[in-house]
């Protein structure tokens, strides 16, 4: 019951500021307080919801911005699952080994600094001009934060696991798999969170520079829209990516959470 | 549930609390402005998007002694030469204080892009702008509140490739080879599509094998082999017409060369109507320079060449390769391509749409 | 006690904490002792006299001097023959279930049949009175109901020993008074070998089989028989007089 009144008080919340947000905004665009080219470059509600409905029937270059949303997913999931996986590579290693372990340490923190897009030159003359590329920028975004995560929960497992874990018989891998992924997990899905933002703007960010024609994906859709003057488009395709965004975090990160650290009482 | 009415109230509140900070920020310009005029010079991003009321649109009938401002967006590079001998030598607020006896400040806004410098001047931030025709005409088309005041510069643009076996565009149609140029709906775009329609191609044949990157990037992707071909326009294309292992495809140096009107001016219809003198000084500064530029090419190389960051010998011959004039050529033209080619939506009706009054050539 | 009959035999066991530097300090020195089967041994001891160490260096979990065999076999490193019930009420991993958390150290001894671990799971709660808990989280229980989970989960295990370090110290003394009844009553039905770790006597005197009381450095001071009959209770004969032995060389 007070679960359900808490939720209605949430709901209705959000609402009331999602409600505010809009009315602040139709009554931007209508007053005209962006001056006289103000439905050009502040469109009315109506208007992106209009070019919403567009970009998806008509879309640009004779393709659904369907078509460019799956491109960016699939180099976006891709990315992550490699990112992802090198992240927990790298923790395990460096909870084998003390060297591995300050080389790892120093080449996340250095790592961690660098924006993406500051790379794209370097990573195009190394890796050539491919979707490659942008596969290799999300894995740049998620494998820092992700590394860092995992590896602070690594440290943070507390000995008495290790030990009951070691008591067991476990030790090496089984000993990572039984017992220090398991007890770090609420780190480990805060850097899925931390990861999968990064890599969703740095995804979009990089094709907004650097775009292959041959795989258009969202950000190259944008970055049309800005170009050809189509604004309202172009907010239309900026709701599609908060919306896309929210699906992640509501979809599927949060019932991740549900059902591993919330489940057993180990949020922190 | 009263509590949920309190909230939409303040929520209410702050809406309208925001809308009248819109407009008494709009009132204030006026009788504030004397108090402003010492910030302006430094005035960047917001301040500038705040500016929105002066501008280029002075009141005429303003008493005398109240100082007008322009901001004008550039972008980086060769093409934008004479901005810099305007910039350097203070011709505008010379030239303004001549005609009118009043100061204005000019503040120089370098930008990334022509969209950009049109959401700016859309914004009512920028007055007067230079980007290429491709986005220009884009601007004037979509209505941005503007139209091309000048011509600027003419450059030699090209495609390269570093590939023995491509010699036309018959071998790149159909074919996994990448062809990197600055963006998708450039002008360099345009140029490719043009040249592909000119050789007797759809002039989208080549679409999917683009790859957007910028200038020095798609200069470096081509020699190390990223990419097979480059189209650039200078100094790049010059750069990388002597290196010894890359071939040109002539097509596209064929579809525009340097006579052809590359860089454009616009100044927005705002400034145009409220303020004909600031315009017209604008337009003789541009005329000034670009004048300058060619009568006495050694001596503009020496101020251009730091913005450049090129050699001083390097910017005199690329000076001397490039373009100057205020006349613009097949800008017509080139309008009515992107429209047939679907670049833009909607055709213009005549060269007289496109530009002001003042303006000569095609 | 013959040599053959201890299933737990400590050799000239030492061990040094800070080694070469200033704080140097030797915890356990030159410590030897033999556990027969089905003994329950108590130690005791003032803080600081090493016996939590000397139960880790027999679990496994420090690095000693001298030897640590069971059954006439040296072990070095952790195992399942000798299963630790900590002090931590958390020592349960708290992301499995009660039931699961009993069935994995089986699991990984290979047990693979799920009626059997079903089976060996059902039992030992039975034994420490939590059965109806199978399906909960570490988390939903009490302090004194993971430590019966973690009594279980030793149990299940069949391990030659279990060491027991202090798993009661935390509890109320309600509950730990319930929890020593019944650790005891399990230690005469299971036949098992425990060294238990207190620093309360009257815990010794209940469950213990034999007691031993510890100085600084681990030296021995008293080893004796607990005579007393179970269940002991203040009112035992003897439980008196124990008591005051004990405490005089606890406190010497």
């Amino acid at each position: 019951m007070e679960d359900k009144k808490r939720w209605a008080h949430t709901l209705a919340a959000r609402v009331i500021f999602v409600a505010a947000f809009l009315g602040l905004w139709e009554y931007v665009a209508k007053s005209g307080m962006m001056g006289e080219k103000s439905e050009l470059i502040f469109p009315s509600l109506e208007v992106i919801g209009g070019a919403l409905v567009k970009n998806f029937v008509q879309g640009y270059a004779g393709m659904s911005l369907w078509v460019y949303i799956g491109n960016s997913m699939r180099l976006l999931l891709e990315g992550l699952l490699i990112g992802i996986i090198l992240a927990f590579l790298l923790s395990g290693l460096s909870m084998v080994s003390r060297v591995f372990y300050d080389i790892c340490n120093l080449v996340i923190s250095v790592f961690d600094l660098l924006p993406g897009v500051a790379l794209l030159p370097v990573v195009i003359i190394i890796f050539g001009v491919k979707p490659g590329v942008i596969v290799f920028l999300v894995i740049h975004a998620v494998l820092w934060p992700m590394a860092r995560n995992v590896l602070d929960g690594f440290l943070a497992v507390p000995r008495i696991y290790i030990e009951a874990g070691q008591n067991m018989g476990l030790k090496g891998a089984s000993l990572l798999w039984g017992v220090y992924i398991p007890a770090a997990t609420s780190y480990i899905v805060s850097g899925l969170k931390v990861g999968w933002a990064r890599a969703w703007r740095g995804l979009i960010s990089a094709e907004m520079i650097f775009g292959v024609a041959s795989c258009p994906g969202i950000g190259l859709f944008i970055n049309q829209m800005r170009t050809n003057m189509n604004n309202a488009e172009m907010y239309a395709t900026l709701v599609v990516i908060i919306i896309i965004g929210l699906v992640v975090q509501y979809g599927v990160l949060s019932p991740i959470e549900k059902c591993t650290v919330k489940k057993w009482g180990m949020s922190r | 549930m009263k509590k949920y009415v309190r909230l939409l109230a303040i929520c209410l509140g702050i809406t309208v609390m925001a809308a009248g900070c819109g407009n008494s920020g709009q009132a204030q310009k006026t009788s504030g402005n004397q108090a402003a005029q010492g910030q302006a010079e430094d005035s960047t991003g917001s301040q500038a998007a705040e500016d929105e009321a002066d501008g280029g649109n002075q009141d005429a009938d303003n008493t005398g002694g109240e100082e007008a401002t322009l901001n004008i967006a550039y972008q980086y590079g060769l093409a934008y030469a004479p901005l810099s001998i305007v910039k350097e030598q203070e011709l505008i607020e010379k030239a303004y204080e001549e005609a009118t006896g009043n100061k204005v400040t000019v503040t120089w806004n370098q930008m990334s892009s022509g969209a950009d410098i049109n959401t700016g001047i859309s914004a009512g931030s920028i007055d007067a702008g230079f980007m290429g025709v491709g986005p220009a005409v884009t601007g004037v088309m979509k209505g941005v509140g503007y139209k091309i005041f000048t011509n600027l510069s003419g450059q030699e643009h090209g495609i390269m490739t570093n590939d023995d076996r491509i010699q036309s565009f018959e071998d790149l149609i159909g074919s996994s080879n990448q062809i990197a140029l600055v963006n998708i709906g450039s002008f360099q775009h345009i140029l490719l599509a043009m040249a592909l329609e000119n050789a007797g191609y759809d002039p989208h044949a080549l679409d999917s094998n683009i790859v957007a990157m910028a200038h020095p990037d798609g200069m470096a992707a081509l020699e190390s082999g990223n990419v097979s071909c480059h189209l650039t326009s200078s100094p790049y294309i010059f750069k990388e017409r002597e290196e010894g292992n890359l071939h040109e495809i002539m097509d596209v140096a064929e579809a525009w060369g340097v006579d052809g009107s590359f860089i454009v001016g616009v100044a927005s219809e705002r400034m145009h109507d409220n303020n004909p003198e600031l315009y017209q000084v604008l337009c003789d500064a541009i005329a000034e320079a670009v004048d300058f530029m060619n009568n006495s090419p050694e001596e503009a190389a020496k101020i251009t060449c730091e913005f450049d960051g090129n050699s001083e010998e390097d910017e005199l011959a690329y000076i001397q390769k490039s373009k100057y004039t205020i006349e613009t050529k097949g800008l017509f033209e080139l309008a009515s391509f992107m429209a047939r080619t679907e670049f833009i939506e909607e055709a213009p009706g005549s060269y007289e749409d496109l530009v002001f009054e003042n303006v000569k050539g095609d | 006690m013959k040599k053959e009959e201890a299933i737990l035999e400590v050799q000239n066991l030492s061990k040094v904490f800070d080694a070469n530097t200033d704080n140097e300090k030797d915890v356990l020195k030159d410590v030897s002792l033999q556990v027969a089967r089905n003994e329950f041994l108590c130690i005791l001891g003032p803080s600081g006299c090493g016996k939590t160490t000397l139960l880790r260096c027999i679990a496994g979990f420090e690095g000693y001097e001298g030897s640590v065999l069971v059954n006439g076999q040296e072990r070095r490193l952790p195992g399942t023959d000798r299963i630790m019930v900590f002090q931590d009420f958390n020592q349960l991993f708290p992301w499995k279930t009660v039931e699961k958390n009993i069935q994995y150290p089986l699991k990984r001894q290979g047990i693979r049949d799920k009626a059997m671990l079903k089976e060996r799971s059902e039992d030992v709660l039975q034994k420490v009175k939590l059965s109806g808990y199978e399906k909960y989280y570490p988390y939903q229980l009490s302090g004194g109901m993971k430590q019966r989970v973690a009594i279980a989960k030793a149990l299940a295990l069949k391990p030659e020993i279990i060491l027991m370090d202090e798993p009661f110290a935390a509890l109320d003394a309600m509950t730990r008074n319930e929890l020593q009844d019944e650790l005891m009553r399990i230690s005469l039905e299971e036949k098992c070998t425990i060294i238990f770790i207190t620093h309360n006597i009257q815990e010794a005197i209940v469950l213990g089989t034999r007691i031993l009381v510890l100085a600084q450095e681990g030296k021995i001071v008293v080893d004796e028989k607990n005579r007393i009959e179970k269940p002991v209770t203040p009112a035992s004969e003897g439980y008196g007089a124990t008591w005051e032995r004990l405490h005089s060389a606890l406190y010497q």
